[in-house]
């Protein structure tokens, strides 16, 4: 009977408590000295970060090589351009990486809202949800299955996260001839212009085209974008502010890229009506 | 009434206790310590019970850096990013103290996972401590969201366009979603009003957070006291110890021999 379990936990913290008084060790200096000593660490190992960064980064953001632990400072912010994949971070990579999984517009909710909260509540239920006193783990197969596999899979989640392929615009722009070819737009001048900007202004870290660059956040694959005959000045509006026109959109502004290189982004989109076999 | 004369020794040791007796007398403080270092905690605790006070410590080593960097900072768009090449290249020790609270930050997350791992692990989160349980799960929360809104700060490539794509997916939720990220950017768009805010959050608003849940979070450690370890046959509550250890010289610290129980 459930009020059984309770006057039963009640007595046995009771007794946790007679037994800490009659049989524990004071807190000084025993338990203060591991804590010490374990503070010492943290604080070294903090320090040692702090120093392996210093002498190990190569400098500035004019090298390619970042170190051991990264550059000191990127390129400053510049909401014209994206050159590389929008990245967090690293204890966020596993959401981050989850997100890939969803689809604009459909699921994305999923990834961005849906699952955090899922999460939160779990871990806020979980002294509700387990109410029996067993503490010892292998009584609690439960426990241990869930938490081996949260484990697992934050771990795969991260490196995934950590090792995702970031397109690079300098390479990738050597395959606008081909993608003209394919997409049947070799004459067209503004639309040539447009791939070269799009090939280097980072969108291709979200979206994929023709099989290059890698999907983020659901955007959707642009090889046939302009099949949709959305027209180019839609194009530029959801360029320079995507939000405003498909309404909830995560995908950043491009405003300030200017209004030529917009028009010619947005007739390459138009042009590229999907591959001709 | 003729007093005694006290000898020079006497006379050292009145010198010391008054104070200690003066703020005791008014404050009651001196006591409370006492109760603190010298309340009993169960005689087999061991060193994953230390996770607490290391994630406590990288907090401290938080707050100290970050107060440093925040005489150096200036939080706007023309200058955050030359603020923090002069604190990483001119200021005497800046790169250390930016190199500390940049690498801390990770080290305060790590910790804080770790120690929730503990305390799940050791069923710690059971009766009667589920509410230092939430209380631990919303730490969790402020020390995620002073992640990501420390990592704008230095506004570079990396800084900006991570918080671009965070605004927009926190925009993508419904109902609140649109006005947590106009809340966030200060306006529709990323720009000055964004820095100031991600700054106020991450100076003063989450931080004055976490340091209020950490004194609750600590004064339910004492009042509750830690579990033993789940699997100790002298564990706490069981009842099943036959003799006290009189001078607590048992568990990690100096294993004693062990007792039949
Ligand atoms: C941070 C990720 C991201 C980046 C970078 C990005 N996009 Fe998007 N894009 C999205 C998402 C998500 C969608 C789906 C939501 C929407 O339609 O706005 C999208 C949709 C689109 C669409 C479809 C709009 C429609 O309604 O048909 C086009 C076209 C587009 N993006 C072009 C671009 C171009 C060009 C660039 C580079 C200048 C770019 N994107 C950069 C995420 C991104
Ligand atoms: C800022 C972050 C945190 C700090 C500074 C902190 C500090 C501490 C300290 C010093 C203890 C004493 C025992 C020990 O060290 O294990 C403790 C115990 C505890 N913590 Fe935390 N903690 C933090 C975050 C969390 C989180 C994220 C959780 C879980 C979601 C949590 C849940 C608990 C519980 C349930 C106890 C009681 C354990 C027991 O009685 O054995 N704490 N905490």
């Amino acid at each position: 009977m459930a009020s059984e379990r309770l006057i039963e936990r009640k007595r046995v913290f009771h007794q946790y408590k007679e037994d800490v008084k009659e049989r524990g060790k004071p807190f000084y200096p025993f338990a203060m000295l591991h804590d010490t000593i374990m503070s010492l660490v943290v604080v070294s190992v903090i320090t040692g970060l702090a120093i392996v960064w210093k002498y190990t980064t190569p400098g500035d953001h004019h090298t390619i090589d970042p170190g051991w632990l990264g550059r000191l400072y990127d390129a400053p912010a510049d909401p014209g351009t994206i050159n590389f994949v929008p990245r967090p971070d690293w204890y966020f990579y596993f959401l981050f990486y989850l997100l890939r999984i969803f689809k604009w517009p459909e699921t994305v909710v999923i990834g961005t809202v849906g699952l955090p909260t899922v999460l939160l509540i779990i871990l806020l239920a979980i002294p509700f949800i387990d109410v029996r006193p067993e503490r010892r783990l292998l009584r609690r197969p439960v426990a241990i299955v869930a938490s081996i596999l949260v484990v697992i899979s934050m771990g795969v989640l991260t490196y995934k996260g950590a090792t995702a392929k970031e397109a690079l615009g300098s390479e990738i722009v050597g395959h606008v001839p081909s993608w003209a070819a394919k997409e049947g737009f070799t004459g067209n001048k503004q639309a040539i212009a447009g791939a070269k900007i799009f090939a280097v202004a980072g969108c291709l870290n979200c979206h994929t085209y023709l099989g290059d660059g890698g999907t983020n956040l659901g955007a959707p694959d642009l090889s046939a974008e302009g099949a949709k005959n959305k027209g180019i000045a839609f194009q530029i509006a959801h360029l320079k502010c995507p939000a405003c026109v498909n309404s909830g959109s995560p995908m950043p502004s491009f405003a300030g890229l200017g209004d030529a290189r917009l028009k010619q982004i947005a007739a390459f989109l138009e042009a590229s009506k999907g591959p001709k076999k | 009434m003729a007093t005694q004369k006290l000898t020079p020794k006497e006379q050292v040791q009145e010198a010391i206790l008054y104070p200690i007796d003066w703020l005791e007398e008014r404050s009651g403080l001196v006591g409370g310590i006492k109760y603190f270092l010298f309340r009993r905690v169960p005689g087999d605790i061991n060193w994953f019970q230390t996770l607490g006070s290391a994630t406590l410590t990288a907090f401290i080593v938080q707050a100290l850096t970050g107060s440093i960097l925040a005489m150096y900072y200036k939080p706007d768009p023309q200058n955050a990013y030359s603020s923090i090449q002069h604190i990483t290249n001119d200021v005497f020790a800046g790169w250390l103290v930016r190199g500390m609270h940049r690498w801390g930050a990770s080290v305060f997350i790590i910790l804080m996972f770790m120690h929730m791992g503990r305390v799940f692990l050791f069923g710690a989160y059971k009766y009667p401590r589920e509410l230092n349980w939430i209380i631990g799960v919303l730490l969790l929360t402020m020390g995620l969201a002073e992640g990501f809104t420390g990592y704008l700060l230095p506004w570079d490539q990396t800084a900006y366009w991570a918080t671009v794509v965070g605004i927009n997916l926190n925009g993508t939720a419904p109902f609140l979603g649109p006005f947590i990220s106009q809340f966030l950017q200060g306006g529709t768009y990323i720009d000055d009003g964004t820095i100031a805010r991600f700054y106020a959050i991450h100076m003063l608003m989450i931080p004055g957070a976490i340091i209020a849940l950490i004194v609750l979070h600590l004064y339910l450690v004492i009042r509750l006291g830690v579990t033993s370890p789940p699997w100790s046959k002298e564990a706490a509550g069981t009842g099943s110890m036959l003799k006290p250890s009189r001078n607590g010289r048992r568990g990690l610290t100096r294993p004693g021999p062990r007792r039949k129980g």
